[in-house]
């Protein structure tokens, strides 16, 4: 543990870098100051509050490179792999090959947020006809119009069928552009029929047999073409100690996210740990580095809550969120109103939940894929959500919506009322996008809402004196 | 001793004061919302005082509440529009299991339990046209005073129909409706029914009643009736529908001085 755990701005890191520095904090070779990334426009840095922790900083300093690892990857030789929107199966057949980098294209969609929209990838896509009512994602066709944020890959793979509508344009869109794409389908997700061979999948939920056969079949397909490019046969072997790999991040994150969400008081900022379970989707472009920084991490969480040690007030609102936010700031934003992310269904649970390591791997792919939340019903989406809400023990659900995101108008009312319905906790919805400053106070005010609906039903459960 | 409650809304600024202990109202006032909204409402809450006979003295504590809440300087602390809505109509209709709050740049719709406490709470997303601004604009647009709209709509005979979800393509269509002859007493009403359909909207579909119609649209007149269409219940505008969140502040700015 490297402090005493405390949230803190950009210019108070750069106090502590200096300070961790000198007590001789070992540093990885992408290491440095924090705020050294505002000087490559990364503005919204300024704006946010971080946890003050080595463990943190090389978190951040991981995700704020990615675009340098990747550029060395390809001086190096490396074929580069976008794998676009199943969230956590390819990247994990990808990293199975020594000489293969991937990483998800989509993640462009904060760089408007982290910017303060100054990169103007969200014009490129109004002016190639993607505009504000497709989701933020759009910045991604941006950033391959201009070819300034990552090297154009070598490969893209995207799942379609019943994954992202808006995705599944956009991509379309960038495939018109003269960026071909290795498209591989995924069915929407259903109940087995009565008779009907099953599968359980990950996470619990059962999925027909022949659903299963066809997306593992698709996988097939994939991995074809990733052996091709790569020049080198994907054996089970390896395909089987990838997915160990895959596992190790996922058994990281588990712990982490245990202990983030229940012990009290809260040892880790809402922030840090929307960025770490990001991380099981796309690795950020370096798998082995990937579980050395939650490792570190993890550490620092362990040694927090073994010293009874936290970052908020221990009566911080427990409040389960679902959905990814635009603007970062909201995570802050949250705990400034009294308020502590108590469990997540940020859309990828999938990229999770463990790869079932006693079936064949490419089957365990298959089910892997099959479970995300985005391929099956809102009705599945929502009892997984009212599962990890008990789970957590989490008093209220906060559904933030993603402008444009077909999935948040379709599903977030769903979520909604099956929640309220099931667990009678208060369920607020709010709408964030890329740079939220001038609805601050709006949002603010909503959150520091439910805080109090919270904290006057704790009053009234315990049966002190009520709110009046 | 006294307690105050300071609702700094989008609109207007609001000022209760209640007795400690009866909780009693012993002054009230309201005034313009500017820019300076500090000063605004230091001037409204000594204006209160000085005409209820008190000085600050007396002021055992301070709730601010409203959009502009953190600019009040005054106040002790502050707690959101839709807790204080909650408590300021509870203590005047105990029965309410529903308000509806419209105020001058947000909707909001708040469920409580029997003992009056939130239960639940939804808010009109950014967009103006389930909130007073679009009657602001409609009254400009249609060179009216906003508070004859009430006795426009009432002259209704068949409301035109706003199908925009956005204040701003709203304006445009009442610009269409007026350039085809429509009359402005059903383009009111049509405005109305739209206002209303949003917070249809917002309520989802389990709603409970007493309904309670709070803050300054439920002024307006027909607002009540056509929230009350839309809902397919009834609808009951709160006794001084603009004050109840100020008067929530002051009680629970009593609860905490206990």
């Amino acid at each position: 543990m490297t402090d005493a755990p405390e949230r803190i701005t950009l210019e108070e890191w750069d106090v502590q870098y200096e300070k961790l520095r000198r007590a001789g904090m070992r540093q990885p070779q992408y290491g440095g100051p924090l705020s050294r990334h505002v000087e490559d426009g990364d503005h919204r840095l300024r704006k946010l509050r971080y946890d003050n922790s080595a463990a943190a900083l090389r978190l951040w300093n991981f995700l704020l490179t990615e675009e340098d690892r990747l550029r060395e990857a390809r001086s190096a030789g490396k074929k580069i792999v976008g794998t676009m929107k199943d969230l956590g199966t390819v990247p994990v057949m990808a990293y199975c090959f020594d000489n293969v980098a991937a990483f998800y294209p989509d993640g462009a969609w904060w760089i408007p947020c982290v910017m303060e929209l100054s990169d103007g990838l969200l014009e490129v896509a109004d002016s190639l006809g993607i505009d504000e009512s497709f989701c933020p994602v759009r910045a991604m066709l941006g950033a391959f119009v201009t070819g300034a944020h990552f090297p154009i890959p070598d490969m893209l793979i995207c799942s379609v069928g019943a994954t992202c509508d808006d995705l599944s344009a956009i991509a379309q869109r960038l495939n018109g552009l003269g960026h071909p794409i290795f498209w591989w389908e995924m069915p929407h997700r259903r109940c087995p029929e009565q008779d009907e061979p099953a599968v359980i999948l990950p996470g619990g939920i059962a999925a027909p047999k022949c659903q299963v056969e066809f997306v593992k079949s698709e996988l097939e397909r994939v991995k074809a073409a990733l052996e091709e490019l790569a020049g080198e046969r994907l054996d089970e072997e390896k395909l089987s100690a990838g997915i160990s790999q895959a596992n190790r991040v996922r058994q990281y994150l588990a712990e982490l996210r245990y202990l983030a969400f229940t012990a009290e008081p809260c040892p880790i900022p809402a922030l840090e740990m929307l960025i770490a379970e990001m991380l099981a989707i796309h690795f950020c472009s370096d798998r082995r580095e990937t579980i050395a920084v939650l490792g570190e991490l993890l550490e620092e969480v362990r040694g927090r809550v073994n010293a009874g040690l936290g970052v908020l007030d221990a009566d911080a609102a427990r409040i389960f969120w679902v959905n990814p936010v635009a603007d970062l700031q909201v995570m802050n934003l949250l705990e400034d109103c009294g308020g502590r992310v108590c469990g997540t269904e940020y859309l990828f649970t999938h990229a999770l939940d463990m790869i079932p390591q006693d079936v064949p791997p490419l089957e365990a792919l298959a089910r892997c894929a099959l479970a995300d939340p985005m391929a099956g019903s809102s009705i599945d989406r929502a009892e997984r959500i009212c599962a990890d809400v008990r789970r957590f023990g989490a008093e209220a659900v906060l559904i933030s919506r993603i402008p444009g995101a077909s999935h948040c108008a379709l599903e977030g009312q769903v979520i909604s009322e099956i929640v309220a319905e099931t667990l009678d906790v208060p369920v607020l919805e709010i709408e964030v996008p890329p740079v939220t400053d001038s609805m601050s106070p709006t949002l603010r005010t909503r959150i520091e809402a439910l805080v109090e609906t919270v904290r006057a039903r704790r009053r009234a459960t315990q049966g002190i004196r009520s709110d009046r | 001793m006294i307690c105050a409650g300071i609702d700094a809304g989008s609109r207007t600024i609001k000022v209760v004061l209640i007795d400690t202990d009866s909780l009693e109202i012993v002054g009230k006032g309201l005034t313009d919302q500017g820019v300076e909204q500090d000063k605004l409402a230091s001037g409204l809450f000594k204006k209160v005082l000085k005409s209820s006979g008190a000085t600050e003295k007396d002021v055992a504590a301070t709730v601010a509440t409203g959009y502009g809440r953190n600019a009040v300087g005054i106040a002790d602390t502050t707690i959101t529009e839709i807790t204080c809505h909650a408590v300021g109509v509870h203590r005047l209709m105990p029965t309410a299991r529903t308000v509806i709050d419209i105020g001058g740049q947000d909707s909001k719709l708040v469920r409580l339990d029997g003992s009056g406490k939130v239960r639940d709470f939804a808010m009109n997303d950014r967009c103006a046209a389930g909130t007073g601004r679009f009657l602001e604009v409609t009254a400009v647009r249609l060179g009216v005073e906003l508070d004859t709209l009430g006795k426009l709509a009432a002259g209704s005979r068949r409301p035109a129909a706003i199908s925009s979800m956005c204040v701003v393509f709203a304006e445009t269509e009442i610009t269409g409706l007026l350039a085809c002859g429509t009359g402005r007493e059903d383009i009111v009403a049509g405005v109305q029914a739209a206002i209303a359909s949003r917070i249809v909207a917002m309520a989802g579909r389990n709603i409970e009643p007493p309904i309670v119609f709070t803050g300054g649209v439920a002024m307006v007149s027909g607002m009540a009736a056509a929230l009350q269409t839309a809902l397919g219940q009834t609808v009951t505008v709160a006794p001084q529908p603009q004050m109840t969140g100020a008067l929530g502040a002051a009680i629970l700015a009593a609860d905490r001085n206990r």
